[in-house]
Order: structure tokens, then C-alpha cells, then sequence
């Protein structure tokens, strides 16, 4: 009797005892969804979060209030900047939701990589947020504007950069974890992609932003921050973040516009593409094949050539590719002669190809990298042309 | 569990002898007796009682005494057999040795079921029966016949487990009519009842039925010898009887299955299992269950086996959420929010504001709510029905969200564990899941999904240890037999089905030869070319 009056005590006690530590009633949270760093006045950062106030984001409870507060506060190291946040929020701030984390343009130059390790070791944290850069603006400045559909800017952020991945490839598509995997692999170096504030942003505080047919602020996929190491060293256009996730074989669906005639285009819509690229070293210098295939529909022509003969798709196939190549191998050649800065993972194929070799040059391989011999072969092939054969083009009276 | 066994063995050292009805010490027999004597002695055994009735009537010349109970015989019947060809009749018969009175009996109730019995307790037993007892002068036996009052419910379609497609006639009170709806079903001279009587003051009748041959003889002396060890003074439903043979008694699940249909009886005792019927109640014991037959009804193998199947899994998932449905929920809200989609968790948080309780204290508000409602429904006069229904709905629905008692999300999920919990075939069976619902709301609200991890755990080897008949309760999940599963999760078609289940053990393991999938026959000429 006595053994099991112990351990019924002893169960009682395991459970009674230590339950509950990590209790947090729904009524006493507030969900982040966005966070922001930039570089602060007296100290290292300044870290803004995005508080959602749920009844905002909900069509029944709604009252027109501002769907989220954003609050700042300034100190030396984030882990304690998310706890001190609630010198101005009322609520329990749960990180487990965070889905972007924007870093202000100036403290993305001068380097991110401090804070970083903080997110990733952080429990609540996920490790597949996006993580963009504030390109001219102060990161914070991009969590205030709000929109019409999500209401909060993390949100739609969020939802932003997954459809434009989808239907376009605009966004880059980097997670907290391909940033670090970029910087702990050799023959990397990471890329995010970059938002700006379109209008102007002291309006776009207001809830009254979101009332406007066109908004007087309003956060837009603006280009492709490329890093060197940990620092931004400059942007390129979407139209090259495009190529780039075309390099990387990452392209889910995206759409080409070929040159058909003199003053006239044929959009193409490519929906399967697939990348191959190798590399080793020659005398010395890095050898790059890049094969792309891409299978692809016609989706619109200003010519009048018709579509009931093979010769016409020979004819457009092949200016498609030369299209697709010279695009391709622009967007390389413009990073190795401007920033000169591997962010292909070019490195990483050659060095699991020609690993001796590579070894030699891996301290400088990003000089290398600028060097580089690229050759960039394509293969577009057309296979439909939509719901219309013949256009109605050439018998227009 | 532990502490609830102490418990209870505690409770039977301190427990008092038991009034056992004291036995005659010598049985006495009739030829002591002189008519007048015996009347004398049966006033004295029945006392005061109204429906004692002691005739006397004469026939063939010779006195004789007519004793029955008036509540239990069937008047009617009597008047027109006993009074119209006995009473007063000279047929020219001499009554004077037992094989004039059996020849007596012969020709007047031939063919009725007479019995010719002779000690006093025997005619006091078989009066408490139903049985007129005849006693002739100077006899050393008397003449017992069974006219029992017919004052039976008609056979009606079961309150509980009912079907769509399938039998709609139902057990009744009476264990002779049940009986006889088993036998209208298996016309098999193997079919066996036996008859035990249980219960020191009530005399209950207890049957068991098994197929000879088929039911393993083992099962069957173990559940004679469980029966006849039951030393209780009434046994008023099969409940009771259950509860005194189960493996175990501290637990929450039910180890016999009962019913009220008897295709489910006929079905199961074709299988090997065992039947035990008790008078005076419509349901009747199944035995060894394990846990798959509670989730299995008689409607699976009369309908598609497609759709059999597809019902039998929204059983088992009915099972799981009407236990686990409001132990996530407060799991999830209160410890996991990561767990949720943003949108959903935003949702939610934006219903939840303003409601003034934890998630715990709401869930069991309205869980508790729930069940006080669903006692009202049982327990309440039917005349005063449908203001129970109005007010269920308005406690539990509009009302107590727009209060700001709870939130929307709360409604549904008290609503879903309510209808999920009412699909599980077997009352006794649901009643398990309501009660363990509640402990593992309370560990959830402690520990979490964690918690709630750590009890299906304790669950699953709590189930594991169960036997119903020594037969294990997981069987034939755990131990894991391959050519049981086709009538576990799954409803094979009724001619791949041509074993029985193989954990009982029974005499004839083959229900039918292996026939293969019934198909159209050979197209004429097709062999020629």
C-alpha cells in the first residue's frame, strides 16, 4: 500500500509539477508575423516587429482600425530586443508565425551576419521565413504600409513573392536557410530579394491606405540584392533575378518575349524548363556549360506567320533560344564584370567536378569567378500555340 | 489504475457475509403429505400474497389440488384446458399408482410439456416459474405444467443499433422469445442453450448458446464456470452479469459486446463466439469481444462491401476525434500555436478576444454542458422533449458564443465530438471514449500535446493488456494476424471471407470452401477459336 501511495505521489508530482511552463493562452498573445532590422543610432540594431491585431484580420471583427502596430526598439543584440519589445506591446509577442524578416539597406552594407545565428538557434523562430532586403528605405518603414487584401505588409510580402515565384520567377525564393547554406558553402554567395516603397510612405501608415482604389504607398518587389560575404554589394534588375533563378533551375513557369519581326514580339510562355550546368578547370580558368531545356507554348504573336507549318515553329524555336542565351549570358556577364561576386554557385559545381584543381583557387575563386569562361547552350522547343492555330492577323481587311 | 485495484481489494476484505436464502435441510417428499397438509404448508411458504390460488377439484373421482401463482400463469389457458377436460371428468381411469397418473397425462396432455415432479420445493420452484401444479390425493407425484402469462412486448424494431438495410426485429424482455428468434435464424441442430439459473433471490434464468463443433469448448466451460460462480442476490440485466464475469473490472472499456439484434447473434455465434441471453432484458451478451467488434455492425456485410469498408473507417475516425477532438484543441491553443496556419490561428485568436476564460475552462464548460444536456435528453419525461432541445440549442449554440462565455470555434468543436461520439455502434463502447475525453483534456491543459501523447500511450497498453475470454482485446491488430485483417479495418467481399476468426480458436476453422470471386459463365464457341 504504502509503495503505491509513492507512486501515485511521484506521478501526481511529475505531472502537476512541471506542466505549464511553456503556457500561453490565445487572449494573451499577439502573433508576429514581420520583423525588421536596421541599423541603429547608438547602438547595433534596431529591431521593428510587426504585431498583428487579429480582430483587424478577421471580416466579422473588423472596425477599421490598423491591422498591425509595428514598434522599435534599439539594442545590442536581437535575442534581447524581442523580449524588451514589450516596453510598448501589451501582449506576449509568439515568433513562431514570423514569415519576413527585412534588413534595412544600410546595415545590409555593412554587414548581416551577426544577428543571424540568433535566428536560427531561436526556438520559436522557423528557419524558412523570407528574408529581404529594404532597398532605399529603413526596414522598418516597409513593415508600416499596408494593403488592401493581406492588410498587414508581412503577409502580403509573403503571399507576394510566392506567387510572382509561381507565375514569373521575380523572387529569388531565398529562405533564412539558403542564406546560411550560401555562406557556409564555398564557391557561393547569397542573394535576396529586394522591396522598395513605391509612393510615399508616411501615407502609407494610415489604414486609410488600404481605402484607395490606387494606394498612396505600396511595397513592391523592386530587384535582386546580391552579397558579397555578408554585405549587399548591389542590385540587379528583376529581369536578371529572373535569369538567375533560371540559372539555378529553380524556374517553376515564366514567360519570355522573343523578337519575331522588326518592331514586332511573340510572347512565350514557358511551364517546363530544366537547367544543367558544368564546370572544371582549364589552364587555370573556370570552363562553364550551362544547357538549358525549356518546353513552352506560344501565348501571343504580333507577326503574321502561321502556326499549321513546321518551318514557322523551327524558325521561332530558334530565336527563341537565341533569345533565352543572350539573357542568360548577359545577366552572367554583368555579375562577373560589375560585382564580380559568385552568386550562381558556379564555385560549387566546379568543385564537385574538378575538386583538385579547385582547391588551388578557392581562397580567390570569386576573382576566378569574374574570369570565367561561361558558354550558355539552350534548347526551346514550342509545343502548343494556345486555342488558335491560324491568327486572325494576315486576314484582316 | 493502480490505486483503483487497492481500492477495491480493500473494499472486499471489509466486506459483510452475504445473505444467502437458507436451504431445507431434508428434501420432503409428497407422499408425507395429506392434501390438506400440503395446503397448509404452501400458505405458510407464500403467506398473505394475493395471487396465491389453491383449487380444489375433483376428477375421476378422486380429490385433487390445483396450485398456482395467478400472476403467472395464463388464465385463460388454463380455464380452457385444466377445467374443461379435467374438473369433474369420469373417463373411467383409475388413479391409483404413478403409472396411472402417467398414463392420466398422457392422454389428456399429451404433447403439452407436462412434468412430473415431487418434492415440495420443486412444486413452490415451479409455481415461482409459471408452472399449475396438480396435486392428486394420496400421489407421490404431481402433475406440473408450464402455462406462463404471455404479457410479452411485441418484437419491435431495436431502439439502439439501428440499420437501413438489414432485419428490424429486436430482442424483447422475454429470453423464450429470444431464443426462439436465434433459432428462426440458425436452423442447425448444433445451435446448444444452456440454462443456468443466477441470482439467490430472484431466480434469474441465464442462458448460453454456442454451436457445438464449432465454438471453442474451452471458451464455453470457461463461461459455465464464470456463471455458475456468480453469487449475487439479482441479476435484473445483462449488465450486471458482465460486469461479474469481465477479465477485468477497472476498466473503462466494455470486454463483452451486447446487442439487440439478433442477425448480430446469429452472425457471431457462427463465428465461435458465445451467447449469453438473460431474461428480462433485450440485450444480450456476446462473448469473447474484442475491440474490432465494436466497431463493426451487422449493416457492413448486407450493404456494398465498398461502402462497408468506407463506414467502417469513418467509424474508426469517429472514434478518434470524438477522444481527441477538444484535448488538441486546447493542446494546440494554449502550447503549439506554431502548429496552426497563420490564417487559421489569427482567426481564431480574433473569435477568442474578448472570452474571458482559458481554453481549458472553456472547453470543459461546454464539454460538461454537453453531457448534462445529453443525460436531460435521456432521463427527461418524453412529454416535455422538445424544450430540452431548445434550450440545448441555445445554451450550447448562439447563446453562450454571443455572451462572450465562448468562442464561435468552440461551438464546432463541441459539436463535432458530440456527433462523432453518437456513431460508434455500441453505446458501451462510446461511453468510453466520453470518459477518457475528459482525462485527457486535463493532461493536455498541464502538458500538452506532449500530455496528450503520454495517455494515448498509457491507452494503447492499457488495451494491450485487456482479454475478454483470454482472448487478447487487440486481436487480431495486436497480435498482428494477416488474414484477420480482411474484416478489420476493411470489409473484404463476403466470399473472400471464408474463415473465421482464427484468435477464437474454434472446432471448424473453414466457413465455407474457397470459392473465388463470382463471375458471368464462359461465353459460348470462346473455347473453339
Amino acid at each position: 500500500m504504502k509503495k503505491i501511495t509513492a507512486i501515485a505521489i511521484l506521478t501526481l508530482a511529475s505531472f502537476l509539477l512541471t506542466g505549464c511552463w511553456d503556457q500561453k493562452e490565445l487572449s494573451k498573445i499577439t502573433v508576429v508575423t514581420g520583423m525588421a532590422v536596421d541599423k541603429g543610432e547608438n547602438e547595433k540594431y534596431v529591431l521593428a516587429v510587426e504585431g498583428i491585431n487579429a480582430t483587424e484580420l478577421n471580416k466579422q471583427t473588423a472596425s477599421g482600425f490598423a491591422p498591425s502596430i509595428v514598434y522599435e526598439t534599439e539594442g545590442n543584440s536581437l535575442s534581447e530586443l524581442t523580449y524588451k519589445v514589450n516596453e510598448g506591446i501589451s501582449r506576449h509577442l509568439i515568433y513562431s508565425h514570423m514569415r519576413t524578416l527585412i534588413i534595412g539597406e544600410e546595415l545590409a552594407k555593412e554587414g548581416i551576419i551577426d544577428f543571424i545565428d540568433f535566428l536560427e538557434r531561436n526556438r520559436e523562430i522557423r528557419d524558412d521565413f523570407n528574408i529581404l532586403v529594404a532597398r532605399g528605405a529603413r526596414g522598418s518603414d516597409i513593415l508600416r504600409v499596408t494593403y488592401q487584401f493581406q492588410k498587414s505588409p508581412s503577409l502580403k510580402l509573403h503571399t507576394q513573392l510566392d506567387t510572382m515565384k509561381k507565375d514569373w520567377g521575380g523572387d529569388p525564393g531565398v529562405r533564412m536557410n539558403d542564406v546560411i547554406m550560401a555562406w557556409t558553402s564555398s564557391g557561393r554567395q547569397p542573394v535576396m530579394a529586394a522591396v522598395s516603397i513605391q509612393g510615399d510612405p508616411e501615407k502609407g501608415v494610415s489604414s486609410d491606405n488600404m481605402k484607395k482604389v490606387t494606394p498612396d504607398a505600396l511595397v513592391v518587389l523592386d530587384s535582386l540584392a546580391i552579397f558579397k560575404k555578408d554585405r549587399l554589394a548591389g542590385y540587379l534588375s528583376l529581369e536578371d533575378s529572373r535569369n538567375y533563378l533560371w540559372i539555378q533551375d529553380k524556374i517553376i513557369k515564366t514567360s519570355l518575349t522573343v523578337k519575331c519581326a522588326e518592331d514586332r514580339y511573340m510572347g512565350i510562355r514557358v511551364y517546363d524548363t530544366k537547367t544543367k550546368i558544368k564546370g572544371d578547370m582549364q589552364g587555370g580558368q573556370p570552363k562553364i556549360d550551362i544547357n538549358i531545356r525549356a518546353e513552352a507554348y506560344v501565348d501571343g504573336t504580333q507577326c503574321n506567320n502561321q502556326f499549321d507549318q513546321a518551318k514557322t515553329y523551327k524558325e521561332y524555336n530558334h530565336s527563341a533560344e537565341k533569345h533565352l542565351e543572350k539573357i542568360i549570358s548577359g545577366t552572367i556577364k554583368k555579375v562577373q564584370n560589375e560585382y564580380g561576386t559568385d552568386i550562381f554557385g558556379f564555385g560549387e559545381v566546379v568543385q564537385r567536378r574538378d575538386y583538385k584543381n579547385y582547391k588551388k583557387v578557392e581562397h580567390n575563386w570569386d576573382e576566378k569567378f569574374a574570369e570565367a569562361d561561361v558558354q550558355v547552350n539552350t534548347t526551346v522547343i514550342l509545343r502548343r500555340t494556345g486555342i488558335r492555330t491560324k491568327s486572325f492577323l494576315p486576314e484582316v481587311k | 489504475m493502480s490505486i483503483l485495484t487497492s481500492l477495491l481489494k480493500m473494499r472486499k476484505k471489509k466486506e459483510l457475509p452475504i445473505h444467502q436464502e437458507e436451504l431445507p435441510d431434508t428434501v420432503e417428499e409428497l407422499h408425507s403429505l395429506s392434501l390438506e397438509e400440503l395446503k397448509e404448508k404452501v400458505k405458510a411458504e407464500f403467506g398473505s400474497t394475493i395471487d396465491l390460488s389453491m383449487d380444489e377439484l375433483k376428477t375421476e373421482g378422486k380429490d385433487a389440488l390445483l396450485l398456482y401463482l395467478t400472476t403467472t400463469v395464463d388464465t385463460n389457458l388454463l380455464k380452457e384446458t385444466i377445467l374443461q377436460s379435467l374438473n369433474g371428468k369420469h373417463d373411467g381411469l383409475e388413479l391409483t399408482t404413478e403409472d396411472d397418473l402417467k398414463a392420466l397425462c398422457k392422454e389428456k396432455f399429451g404433447g403439452a410439456g407436462y412434468q412430473l415432479i415431487e418434492t415440495f420445493d420443486d412444486i413452490i420452484t415451479a409455481m415461482l416459474y409459471g408452472n399449475i401444479i396438480i396435486v392428486f390425493k394420496d400421489m407421490e407425484k404431481a402433475l406440473s405444467l408450464f402455462m406462463p402469462s404471455n404479457e410479452d412486448r411485441a418484437i419491435t424494431e431495436p431502439s439502439t443499433q439501428t440499420v437501413i438495410r438489414g432485419p428490424k426485429d429486436g430482442f424483447v424482455e422475454s429470453i423464450s422469445t429470444n431464443v426462439s428468434l436465434i433459432r428462426r435464424r440458425i436452423k442447425n441442430r448444433h445451435l446448444r442453450f444452456e440454462k443456468c439459473i443466477i441470482g439467490s433471490e430472484t431466480h434469474t434464468s441465464v442462458y448460453i448458446g454456442y454451436m457445438e463443433g464449432i465454438s471453442n469448448e474451452k471458451i464455453v466451460q470457461e463461461v459455465r464456470k464464470r456463471l455458475n460462480s456468480i453469487k449475487v442476490h439479482a441479476i435484473f440485466e445483462s449488465g450486471n452479469v458482465e460486469e461479474l464475469i469481465a477479465d477485468k473490472s477497472a476498466t473503462p472499456f466494455p470486454l463483452a459486446l451486447n446487442t439487440e439484434r439478433p442477425d448480430t447473434v446469429a452472425a457471431n455465434l457462427l463465428d465461435g463466439k458465445i451467447v449469453i441471453l438473460v431474461d428480462g432484458t433485450p440485450f444480450v451478451l456476446l462473448v469473447p469481444a474484442v475491440l474490432v467488434d465494436f466497431f463493426s455492425i451487422a449493416e457492413d456485410y448486407y450493404q456494398n462491401y465498398m461502402m462497408g469498408s468506407f463506414l467502417r473507417i469513418i467509424r474508426y475516425l469517429s472514434f478518434m476525434i470524438a477522444l481527441l477532438t477538444p484535448s488538441l484543441y486546447v493542446g494546440i491553443l494554449t502550447f503549439h500555436h506554431e502548429l496552426l496556419p497563420t490564417q487559421l490561428l489569427l482567426g481564431i485568436i480574433a473569435q477568442r478576444e474578448g472570452v474571458p476564460f482559458p481554453a481549458v475552462i472553456e472547453v470543459l464548460i461546454m464539454e460538461v454542458t454537453f453531457e448534462i444536456l445529453r443525460e436531460a435528453g435521456v432521463r427527461m419525461p418524453r412529454a416535455v422533449g422538445q424544450t430540452v432541445s431548445i434550450v440545448g440549442a441555445l445554451v450550447i449554440g448562439q447563446a453562450a458564443a454571443e455572451a462572450g462565455i465562448i468562442s464561435n470555434i468552440m461551438v464546432i468543436i463541441v459539436a463535432i465530438t458530440a456527433i462523432a461520439n453518437f456513431v460508434s455502434p455500441t453505446y458501451s463502447f462510446a461511453a468510453a471514449a466520453r470518459l477518457l475525453r475528459f482525462m485527457l483534456i486535463i493532461v493536455s491543459a498541464i502538458l500538452g500535446l506532449y500530455g496528450v501523447l503520454i495517455v494515448l500511450v498509457f491507452i494503447v497498453a492499457h488495451l494491450s493488456s485487456l482479454r475478454s475470454f483470454g482472448v487478447p482485446y487487440l486481436s487480431p491488430v495486436a497480435p498482428f494476424i494477416i488474414e484477420e485483417q480482411k474484416d478489420v479495418f476493411f470489409r473484404f467481399p463476403f466470399w473472400s471471407m471464408n474463415q473465421r476468426p482464427s484468435y477464437l480458436k474454434t472446432g471448424k476453422p473453414d466457413k465455407m470452401p474457397k470459392t473465388g470471386s463470382p463471375s458471368p459463365p464462359p461465353i459460348k464457341g470462346e473455347g473453339a477459336n
